[in-house]
Formats: structure tokens, C-alpha cells, sequence
């Protein structure tokens, strides 16, 4: 157990280590930090994995009623979600926000008791994962979108007021980089919410023969798919750009972490962690 | 007789630009014209000789009165009286030489701080006295350095990352709102120099083509032809604004041409896709009031002045640390320099010899087994320091030989570091340039 301990706070350790140097290294225009975060992000993200691996060894199955599996496992994916978009948008201020958050999901993993909830039965594994993994590639997208609205808007701000550009914003990237980050979490995200929220409801109407139960994680779902929706229309539709999308994807961003401390932790549910 | 590394030169704080002209030295071959020889007071100069300073960077005799040396052999080179050069020029000695070397090259002395043109012009007057066969150990090492302190001060510092001229503040404010310049049209409305000067600069950037609209449809032809780009008549301006991203307005227009209430339909045509005015007219040629709409940034000749005067004073701020890199480096150098006696050198390398004997002591210990016979390992230790004194003693009592030697004895002792790696360094980019022969 305490060897499995010190291993989680090594985790921890590099991922706060990424957190760290990364904006350190902007302000302080030192190159070699900046490649010191990614590095040490992408030795986070191995040992991650392999921790991941052998707690599924332990318990035998994903186990993702599990309340430090599930955040863990999410954390996870996260840093995986930056990779892909790193590969795609090549720019590391992605590294900014992706180690904090990383360490933040991570670390609550670890602050969150081992406890059990106890699973209804008829369970499909395929239909679950399905549900579970749907979710956690578009709160990555989410949570990248937020990153890149809040760029977006800081950088926005300084050249329509002409105010004078400090060092940290000379190396920020181009507001179109930001919007593209936006367009990428929309247009890949919301179809994968959908999914989700889908998956879940048909899974209670074949399971307890109802579609709605009014649980609180089910209201906060559906107000999140509406808002996501409303942003995915404007986007693809009307051809909304730049700024209204930033700001939706923040309040977007911040309705889910809502949903996920706030409601799975604090209300009754039946997606509960409480122990 | 000692060496001592001496910078002789005037610049545009010392000297006007008619003593500059006069005193122009491009193309002057130090060894040829006699200033470096074998038997002469100066053993390695170089000439540094551009449009806002003329400098020599010589290492001679400390003995002897290079300075008045340099200054002859300038004014005659020239054909001008040497009585002209004295109030102008500066005499740095030892340290404060290599300093001023390092300012130079970090463009901490250019008249537009941080400009990036000087490096260059110090690589060519390298270039020439390495073909000339004018440097050797100390102006070589000191130019790799010069060129690492350059390089050093550039990653950095910020002090050559903002734009400092209206044009190409236009150019970085368009990086900011778009990623790729290449795949964004620009749209120059009217004429005049500054707007041709930034519609060349965004070019340069890669901007993808210019379109020009002109009151006179035959004066857009002429823009167009100029810019390999595209003339479209006043009256399509419309349509135009539909089709590119970067706007460079200059007309005499007394009244605005692009109004807010315009735009809006623009924008929704566009789809919201961003659009960038430079308004570089004076009256205005684009109505202010435009800068409001999301997605639309306007920024006028007021505004691009301020970028240019904050990024100069960032420039200036910058330079302080820029100065704390170039003052670690003199000392690293003149550690360097020190070291090229040769007491130091035999020292140096007895260690060197004595720190490998032991390394392989160890390992050879470690073979022998858990518990090694002492007497063995008595006899291993005996073997090890003789071997590495034996080696070391032909090396060093020739280098002893040599440096009674007039004037050879730092390039062997220089070699001598080099071939034992004694001052662990990497080698320089630009190394091969003390290997290139002349005739290149």
C-alpha cells in the first residue's frame, strides 16, 4: 500500500513539476524549462499509466463506480486529449493548462476514500464504457476550449484596447490559434456529449424502464447538452467566431465542474462518490 | 613579451557620418597591408567596418603603443590626416576590449537597439581575417565567443523580439490575430510610402497576395503590377472586403470611406471571419467606431506609434540583463585567457591525468573481487601514477621547451588544451571557420 502510495505522490510530484516550470518558463523566456514541463508532463503521463494498469490489474475490472479510479482515469485522459490536440494545433500553451488540471483531477484521486458504489445490476460493460469514455474525451475537449477561450479573450482584450502587450502575451499564439482550439472541442465534443447523454438515458429505459429519473447529475446533463448545443448550432450554423464562443465555452467549463465535484460529490445521486 | 588584447575605433556616438565616410575602411586586408606580421608588434587583427562604426580589434605587444600603431596605419590607409581620428576615436584594453566586442555583437551599441544586421556584418569582417590569415588563438576565440553571447542574448533577453518601425508593427499585430499569414489575402486601399512599405513587409510574411483598390483605376494597375497582385476598381471596395483579411487604408479621402453601419453587413457576409484594418491615413480613412464589432480590429497611425515607442522602451529595458550577460561572459573569457599560461596548463593536465589514473584504479580494484590482496592493489596504485606521469612528461616538458619560444608559446599552449579537451567545452558553430583556408 505505501509503496503504491509513494508512487501516486511521484505522480503528483511531476505533474505539479509541469505546472510549474511550464509557466515559469514563460515569463522567464527560458526554453529549456518550457521542454523541462513537457518532458517531465509526458513521464507523468507514463507512470500515470502504468498506475492506472495496475490498479486494474488489482481490482480486475474498470472499475469506474470507483470514486479514485473514475477522477484518476480522467486525469488520464485529459493529458492523452492534449497530446492529440498538441499534435494537431502544435502549440504547447496547451501544457499550461493540461499539467495544473492533470494534477488538480490527480491529486482530488488520491484525496478521494476508496469506496465502492455499489453498481445496479444488468451493467453492460460495452454500454458503459461507451457512456463513460464519450464523456471523458468531451470534457477534455471542454476543458481545452475553456483554456483557449480565456486566452483568447486576455489576448483579445490587449489589441482592441491597444493596451501594451506584456512578455507572458508576446508568446501567446494568434487568436485564430485560440478559435481553432474552440471550433476543434464544438465540433468534436458536442457529438460526443451527445453520445453520452444518450447512452446513459437508454441504458435507464431498458434497465429501470424509465428515461428520467430528475436526479441531480441527470437535470445538470441535460443543461449542459442544451448549452452545448445551442454553442454547436451558432458555430456550424450561424458562424459564430472569436468571442461569444469563448465566453460559452467558459461558462460551459465551468457547468461541468459543477456536475462533476459539485453534484457527484455533495448530492445524492446515482452517480454518486460520496463513500 | 606579453600579449594584450587592444579595440581601436570610433562610432556613431564618437563621430559624425563625414568622419565615418572618411575613415570607411571596407576591404582592407590586414596582413598584406603590413599592420599583422611575424615580426611585428600585432600578431592578429580584425576589421569591423560598416555604415555606424569603424573598429579594430587587434592583439599585440603590451608593450609597445598599439594605439598609435592602429591609428597610422588607419589614417594612411585612408589617405586622411591622423589628426582627425584622435578626438573620435576609443582605446579599450584587456577586459574592457572584450566587453566592448560583446556589446557590439549582443547589437547593444547599434543606434536601433537590438537590430539584427550587426551580427552579420561581425561574421563577414570574421570571415575576411580568418582568409587573410589575420586571426588566430585569441581574436578566434574571442569571435566564437562574441557569436555565443549574441546568440545567448537574443534567446534570452526580448530585445530584438518587438517590431520597432510602424510597417512592421502592422505586420506583428497581424501575426497575433492570425496563425498563418499564408493563408490570409491583403487589401491595400490608395497609395503612399508607408503603406506600400507594409504591404511589402506583409508579403515578405508570407501574406498569400495584395489586392489594390485606387480611386484611379490606372494607379491600381501600377500597385498591382508592383505587388504581383490583383487591381480591383474603387467602386467593387465592397466586394473586396468580402475576399481579404488585412485592410491597409491610405486615401486622401477627407471623409471616412469604411463606416461602422457598412461593416456589419460585411461581417455577416464574411461569416465572422476576422478582418484587420491598418488605417493609415491622415484624416482617417476608417471610421473608429468599427473597432467595437467583434471580430474586427482596427488600428490606426497613433496607435501603431505607441506599439513602436512601448517596444522601444522595452528594448531599452531589456538591455540591462542583456548587459549582465555580456559582463559573465567577459569573465568567462578572461578566466580563459588566464588559463593560457602555462603554469596553470601543466597543472591542468597532471590533474586531468592523475583524476583518469584514478577512475581506472577503481574499476581494476573492483575486478580483483570482494577483498582484493592489499599488496596487489599497492602495486596497481604504483602502476597507475607512473603510467600517468610517464605519459604526461614528454607533453609537458615540450610545451616547457617551447614557451621560452618569442610569440608561439599561447598557440601551443592553446593547442595543448585543446587536443586534451582540458577546458571541457563543445565545439563552436562556427569552428570550421579557423580551418577554412583563403581563396574562398
Amino acid at each position: 500500500m505505501t509503496a503504491s502510495r509513494l508512487f501516486d505522490l511521484l505522480i503528483a510530484l511531476l505533474y505539479l513539476t509541469g505546472s510549474i516550470t511550464y509557466p515559469l518558463g514563460l515569463v522567464l523566456r527560458r526554453a529549456f524549462l518550457k521542454r523541462i514541463a513537457v518532458w517531465t508532463s509526458v513521464a507523468a503521463f507514463a507512470l500515470h499509466t502504468v498506475d492506472l494498469a495496475v490498479r486494474f490489474i488489482e481490482i480486475g475490472a474498470v472499475n469506474l463506480q470507483q470514486g479514485q479510479f473514475y477522477m484518476s482515469l480522467l486525469a488520464w485522459f485529459f493529458v492523452l486529449v492534449f497530446f492529440v490536440l498538441w499534435s494537431r494545433l502544435k502549440h504547447d500553451f496547451l501544457a499550461m493548462i493540461t499539467a495544473p488540471l492533470a494534477l488538480v483531477l490527480f491529486s482530488s484521486s488520491l484525496a478521494v476514500r476508496t469506496q465502492v458504489l455499489a453498481i445496479p445490476e444488468h451493467f453492460s460493460a460495452l454500454w458503459f464504457s461507451l457512456h463513460v469514455g464519450t464523456i471523458f474525451v468531451s470534457l477534455g475537449l471542454i476543458t481545452m476550449a475553456f483554456g483557449a477561450g480565456v486566452a483568447y479573450l486576455h489576448l483579445e482584450k490587449i489589441i482592441k484596447t491597444k493596451a501594451k502587450m506584456p512578455g507572458f502575451s508576446k508568446d501567446l499564439p494568434s487568436l485564430e490559434t485560440f478559435d481553432r482550439a474552440n471550433h476543434w472541442a464544438v465540433s468534436v465534443g458536442f457529438p460526443l456529449y451527445t453520445i453520452s447523454l444518450m447512452s446513459g438515458f437508454l441504458w435507464a429505459s431498458f434497465t429501470w424502464k424509465r428515461v428520467i429519473s430528475w436526479d441531480p447529475k441527470e437535470l445538470i446533463s441535460i443543461v449542459i447538452w442544451t448549452l452545448f448545443a445551442a454553442l454547436f448550432h451558432q458555430r456550424t450554423a450561424l458562424g459564430w467566431r472569436g468571442r461569444k464562443p469563448a465566453k460559452t465555452a467558459i461558462v460551459l467549463f465551468v457547468l461541468c465542474l459543477v456536475s462533476m465535484v459539485g453534484v457527484n460529490f455533495l448530492l445524492p445521486t446515482h452517480h454518486s462518490f460520496r463513500p | 613579451m606579453n600579449q594584450e588584447i587592444y579595440l581601436v575605433g570610433l562610432n556613431h556616438k564618437t563621430a559624425g557620418v563625414d568622419i565615418r565616410e572618411r575613415f570607411a575602411l571596407s576591404d582592407c586586408d590586414p596582413v598584406a597591408t603590413g599592420l599583422v606580421g611575424d615580426t611585428g608588434a600585432v600578431s592578429e587583427a580584425m576589421i569591423l567596418s560598416t555604415c555606424n562604426r569603424v573598429e579594430f580589434l587587434v592583439v599585440g605587444d603590451s608593450d609597445a603603443d598599439i594605439r598609435a600603431r592602429v591609428l597610422r596605419f588607419w589614417a594612411d590607409h585612408c589617405g586622411q590626416p591622423q589628426g582627425d581620428l584622435e578626438n573620435h576615436t576609443y582605446c579599450h584594453t584587456g577586459d574592457r576590449a572584450v566587453d566592448h566586442l560583446f556589446t557590439v555583437a549582443a547589437s547593444l551599441d547599434s543606434m536601433i537597439l537590438g537590430e539584427p544586421q550587426i551580427l552579420g556584418q561581425l561574421k563577414t569582417a570574421y570571415r575576411n581575417a580568418v582568409e587573410k590569415g589575420a586571426a588566430k588563438v585569441i581574436v578566434n576565440r574571442l569571435l566564437h565567443k562574441a557569436f555565443s553571447v549574441a546568440k545567448r542574448v537574443r534567446t534570452e533577453t526580448a530585445i530584438a523580439s518587438s517590431a520597432v518601425s510602424i510597417s512592421y508593427a502592422a505586420v506583428e499585430l497581424a501575426r497575433k490575430i492570425f496563425s498563418d499569414l499564408t493563408n490570409h489575402r491583403a487589401l491595400l486601399i490608395g497609395a503612399g510610402e508607408m503603406a506600400e512599405l507594409a504591404a511589402t513587409h506583409l508579403l515578405s510574411a508570407g501574406v498569400r497576395d495584395i489586392t489594390v483598390v485606387n480611386r484611379t483605376l490606372a494607379r491600381a494597375e501600377e500597385l498591382a503590377r508592383q505587388f504581383n497582385g490583383r487591381p480591383m476598381p474603387f467602386e467593387d471596395l465592397h466586394q473586396a472586403l468580402l475576399e481579404t483579411d488585412i485592410v491597409i487604408s491610405s486615401t486622401g479621402s477627407p471623409t471616412a470611406i469604411i463606416r461602422a453601419k457598412d461593416m456589419k453587413e460585411v461581417l455577416r457576409q464574411r461569416r465572422n471571419r476576422p478582418i484587420f484594418f491598418i488605417d493609415i491615413a491622415v484624416p482617417r480613412d476608417i471610421d473608429p467606431d468599427i473597432n467595437v464589432l467583434d471580430n474586427v480590429y482596427l488600428y490606426d497611425i497613433d496607435d501603431l506609434k505607441e506599439v513602436v515607442e512601448e517596444n522601444l522602451a522595452g528594448r531599452q529595458q531589456e538591455a540591462g540583463k542583456a548587459r549582465g550577460i555580456v559582463a559573465e561572459e567577459v569573465g568567462a573569457f578572461m578566466r580563459w585567457r588566464d588559463g593560457l599560461a602555462l603554469q596553470p596548463t601543466i597543472v591542468a593536465l597532471l590533474d586531468q591525468g592523475e583524476r583518469i589514473a584514478r577512475k581506472e584504479l577503481r574499476k581494476s580494484i573492483k575486478q580483483l573481487g570482494p577483498d582484493p590482496d592489499p599488496q596487489m592493489v599497492a602495486v596497481l596504485e604504483r602502476l597507475a601514477k607512473s603510467l600517468c606521469h610517464k605519459i604526461y612528461h614528454e607533453p609537458i616538458s615540450y610545451l616547457k621547451r617551447r614557451s621560452q619560444e618569442e610569440g608561439s608559446a599561447q598557440r601551443f599552449i592553446h593547442n595543448a588544451r585543446r587536443m586534451f579537451n582540458l577546458d571541457e567545452e563543445t565545439v563552436p558553430e562556427e569552428a570550421h571557420l579557423d580551418r577554412k583556408g583563403g581563396g574562398q
